[in-house]
């Protein structure tokens, strides 16, 4: 057993007996690699480390401060929590995490055997299983939307209840109309309203329009990003398109997201040219098995160029109509609508950062991503896109087939070598 | 007229009738996914798999959904992209009930009535739509309620069939009850009262609010519930998952994957479920043979071995038998029987009473009576022990685990799906890639040293894995002690999810694997009580019913 695989047996067997324990020895271990990554940053470029940091200290942060916490689905517009010095943590970071850790297997099982169907996608299930277990802390309240799955629906109402805490739910209409956004914008509004019942704190309106600015900044400025991307070597893995997504997301709106696209803008810029493949990537990345992280480990032969988890959040919108900004990021979400809408999307994407091939994860439970893959595939391959149907599981090692998922993978990329 | 198809009981079906529609609930369990797995991913909802499967086999023309899941938002695309149907429409409908909610429903309804009358090329008729609206048909007396996933016609016939009340199917699609909106003066303002009732109806899962279900278990009528879920929808394994503790009446879970392939398989999970609806039998109610003297015959027709018990009727044991079942059940029983009466100096004639039970149960001639393996294990647990509570049985083709109530009844039961990890077939397919036998792979794993991890919860996978380990210079022993820890970690799960509790006794051919044993014990931190009969309890729990009979 490797040092990695002892810590995470050790808290999977704590949580069993002793969650509040098993809770301190993974802030200990996060922040352990937290000063590993500082003290040692290794090939990582400067935004690297910041994004690592960023999404590392909000992991600490839900377990050294719970009492700051809301359990929010990874759409879910943050900016109210973040003006309220409130620390929002999403189900796939949190997961991702556990499984990072290699923890993630008992929390699995415990889901499982309290009856949580084993299709549900892991993320989900291992969130569910580490909230039965006690390891999660309990959190003030929870905020979800509908988009980009029925996971949300499902899961954020179960551990309202089990966590016997307040529930927001917003509600996000399929169809892309000026009506729906105002739908979605008048429940922020209400959520708002609803986040001042649970903290007592009322929502700072001026400081709110701040704050959706600087995501529309953020937003905007990754998508220089991409627009200067097309070309470039920019060496990272597949751990950083997670930690972006977090970034992204629950994240954004923070100084810190800013700062880390700022500073990605600046080596996009100065990136030396590309040499090998470079991919879009659509849905998350298996980023624990490991003949893959090899291969996109800093790899100067293949890199990924952008990935629809990141991108997803660009839209044009005014912040100085906050909740109208915030609504459009989710009503005009590639992930809403038909998958058509996801597709065109990642053309446009493709185009802008010359990829020379798409992988599609399907990522075990993701019924959305599953249901558009042949799809995906059959549009992407008519516009000249070389497509890889990947399947896996991004956060469950039980899904196994690691050498199956590297073999396809290497196969593809030697078809794009050789084009 | 082709009939316009639906899938969801929020779809407005007396709208489509009021433009002279035949609205027709899509029902039907296909025999396989063929042709959907060609155009869509495998691991959709089976019941997303049996819509695209219909439609490209050209049995459905004309299709109305909602965006109820993913699954069918999935469903919608791959048809929208296949061009075969007259009419695809896909109406949005929120999650929750308020009057936004409502005014968004109105609005969908407005554009589905203005896109069905022009391709109908007919108008809205009020009488029509109002004489669509049909009262609740329900049982009246107790009865049993089949919940959860959708359930296609065959597999609800077939438990109607087997349930000894009557049963109602309330499950997904089929529980529709929209109440009659007012008469109101125009169309617009009849759309928003039909938005109000379509929404009011008892809420599906999908629902933000889904406290009104409780009206569902909450009925004095119910007499048990069975709770189906279909492989990769999640909606209803939710409320499974908080329905199992809660439930004061009989609960059983159904998974299928929405084919007819899998009915053979549930319909014993049905029967065992039905045997535990029936009052016992009390003691008294013994038969005896006419003459003083009576001989019982209890046969197992198992996926591997066929074991025969023969009792007098003082429940001494005769005889007892076990064989493998070979190419047939109905030539493996016949041996195995032939065999035993041999053993006990008896001629098939002096038997007063035969219970055949197991797999091969329903294809034995001669039986008197057929009983699940799942009762028969638990009557003949508690009559090797009285105080076990808790049966694992893996065997070879699947595993389960039964809880007993004091008298030997079953409180509970649950079983692995289809797939063969944790069951006597995974290890066999493991001892072939390690090159061991079944006796070498059952005792090696005991002289472990290094705690090797399977992880890959996949048979093929888990088999991809071992060569791995191989090609790593593993130990023999250490890697057949991580497949019996992944094998123990599968029948772990199952008894947690029964509430199992000790006395817990293992049966089936895996009781005889002393390195599962060893780590089963661990896995659940309780002693196994082995009988040296521990193969012989379903047939000798069938041979104790012919003796009840």
């Amino acid at each position: 057993m490797n040092v990695i695989e002892t810590f995470g047996a050790k808290v999977g067997q704590l949580a069993q007996t002793d969650p509040e324990k098993a809770r301190r020895l993974l802030l200990l271990g996060f922040r352990a690699n937290g000063q590993k990554v500082r003290l040692f940053p290794g090939t990582r470029p400067r935004s690297g480390q910041m994004l690592f940091q960023q999404v590392n200290q909000s992991i600490i942060r839900c377990l050294a401060r719970p009492e700051q916490n809301v359990m929010v689905s990874l759409f879910t517009p943050c900016e109210m929590l973040l003006n309220q010095g409130l620390n929002p943590y999403s189900c796939e970071a949190f997961s991702s995490y556990l499984s990072g850790s290699m923890a993630e297997a008992p929390f699995l099982r415990r889901a499982e055997e309290e009856g949580i169907p084993t299709s549900l996608c892991s993320y989900h299930k291992v969130f569910i299983g580490a909230a039965q277990s006690g390891l999660m802390p309990r959190p003030r309240f929870i905020l979800s939307t509908s988009l980009a799955c029925d996971a949300n629906a499902l899961t954020f109402r179960y551990l309202s209840q089990l966590y016997d805490v307040p529930h927001f739910s917003i509600d996000v209409p399929y169809e892309q109309t000026e009506q729906a956004v105002d739908y979605v914008a008048g429940q922020l509004r209400k959520m708002g309203a609803w986040i001042q019942v649970q903290t007592g704190v009322p929502v700072d309106e001026a400081k709110l329009v701040q704050t959706v600015a600087r995501s529309q900044r953020t937003m905007d400025r990754y998508q220089q990003v991409l627009a200067n991307r097309a070309g470039k070597q920019i060496l990272g893995d597949l751990t950083d398109e997670l930690l972006r997504t977090a970034s992204l997301h629950f994240l954004l709106g923070s100084e810190e997201s800013e700062a880390m696209v700022d500073q990605l803008c600046r080596e996009v810029c100065s990136a030396p040219p590309a040499q090998g493949p470079q991919l879009l990537w659509l849905h998350t990345t298996p980023y624990w098995v490991p003949p893959l992280r090899t291969l996109f480990n800093r790899n100067p032969k293949v890199q990924i160029a952008a990935s629809d988890m990141s991108y997803e959040g660009i839209v044009e919108a005014d912040p100085n109509k906050p909740y109208d900004a915030m609504a459009r990021r989710l009503v005009f979400s590639p992930f809403n609508g038909p998958v058509e809408r996801r597709i065109q999307r990642a053309l446009e994407v493709a185009k802008q950062v010359n990829a020379d091939g798409a992988v599609w994860f399907c990522h075990w439970g993701c019924k959305h991503t599953l249901g558009g893959a042949q799809l995906a595939k059959k549009h992407f391959e008519a516009a000249g896109l070389p497509t890889l149907l990947l399947d896996g599981d991004s956060c469950d090692r039980g899904f196994g087939g690691e050498g199956q998922a590297a073999t396809r993978m290497e196969a593809f990329l030697e078809l794009l070598s050789a084009r | 007229m082709n009939p316009t198809c639906y899938v969801c009981k929020y779809t407005p079906t007396e709208l489509l009738s009021a433009y002279g529609g035949e609205p027709l609930l899509l029902d039907q369990a296909p025999e396989n996914f063929e042709r959907s797995d060609q155009v869509a991913h495998p691991n959709l909802c089976g019941f997303g798999k049996s819509i695209i499967q219909a439609v490209l086999s050209g049995q459905v023309k004309e299709l109305v959904l909602v965006n109820c899941c993913d699954s069918i938002r999935s469903v919608y695309d791959v048809l929208k992209e296949s061009g075969q149907l007259d009419f695809l429409y896909m109406l949005d409908l929120l999650h929750h009930q308020d009057g936004c909610s409502v005014d968004h429903a109105k609005g969908q309804l407005l554009a589905l009535a203005e896109a069905y009358g022009r391709y109908k090329g007919t108008a809205f008729d009020k009488a029509a739509f109002f004489a669509a609206f049909a009262g609740p048909d329900r049982p009246k007396g107790p009865y049993i309620a089949v919940l959860g996933a959708h359930m296609g016609q065959e597999l609800f016939s077939m438990t109607q069939a087997l349930m000894p009340l009557p049963a109602e199917n309330g499950t997904c699609a089929n529980n529709r009850n929209p109440a009659v909106p007012e008469d109101a003066g125009d169309f617009d303002a009849l759309m928003e009262g039909y938005a109000r009732s379509l929404l009011g109806q008892l809420p599906c899962m999908r629902m933000a609010d889904t406290a009104a279900r409780k009206t569902l278990y909450n009925d004095p009528s119910l007499a048990g519930v069975v709770y189906h879920t279909i492989k990769f929808c999640d909606y209803y394994g939710f409320e499974y998952a908080g329905l199992k503790d809660q439930l004061s009446v009989p609960l059983l879970k159904l998974e299928s994957d929405g084919t007819r392939q899998s009915q053979e398989q549930l319909r014993t999970r049905l029967e065992a479920f039905a045997e535990g609806l029936q009052p016992p039998a009390s003691a008294g109610e013994e038969k005896r043979a006419p003459s003083g003297r009576g001989y019982f015959a209890g046969i197992d027709s198992g996926s591997t071995t066929t074991d025969v018990v023969i009792l007098d009727q003082d429940k001494q044991v005769l005889a007892k038998v076990i064989l493998p079942t070979g190419a047939g059940a109905t030539g493996g029983a016949a041996r195995a029987l032939d065999q035993a009466l041999a053993q006990a100096g008896l001629k098939k004639s002096d038997l007063t009473a035969t219970v055949t039970t197991g797999y091969g149960r329903s294809v034995i001639h001669g039986g008197d009576k057929s009983i699940t393996e799942i009762t028969c294990h638990a009557k003949g647990a508690h009559f090797l022990n009285p105080a076990v509570r808790t049966v694992v049985d893996i065997g070879g083709q699947d595993s389960k685990v039964i809880r007993l109530d004091e008298n030997g009844g079953v409180a509970n039961f649950v079983m692995n799906d289809k797939c063969a990890a944790g069951t006597g077939r995974f290890l066999e397919m493991m001892a072939r890639t390690l090159e061991l036998s079944l006796e070498e792979i059952s005792t090696i794993g005991l002289s472990w040293k290094e705690d090797i991890t399977i992880s890959s919860m996949c048979t093929v996978f888990a088999d991809s894995e071992v060569v791995s380990l191989v090609a790593q210079n593993k130990a023999l022993p250490d890697i057949v002690h991580g497949l019996n820890r992944s094998v123990a970690a599968r029948a772990a799960a199952l008894f947690r999810r029964v509430k199992g509790g000790p006395v817990c006794m293992m049966t089936g051919g895996v009781a005889r694997n002393a390195g599962v044993v060893s780590a089963l014990e661990e896995a659940l931190g309780l002693p196994l009580f082995i009988h040296e009969d521990s193969q012989l309890c379903g047939a000798l729990g069938a041979a104790l019913f012919a003796l009840e009979m």
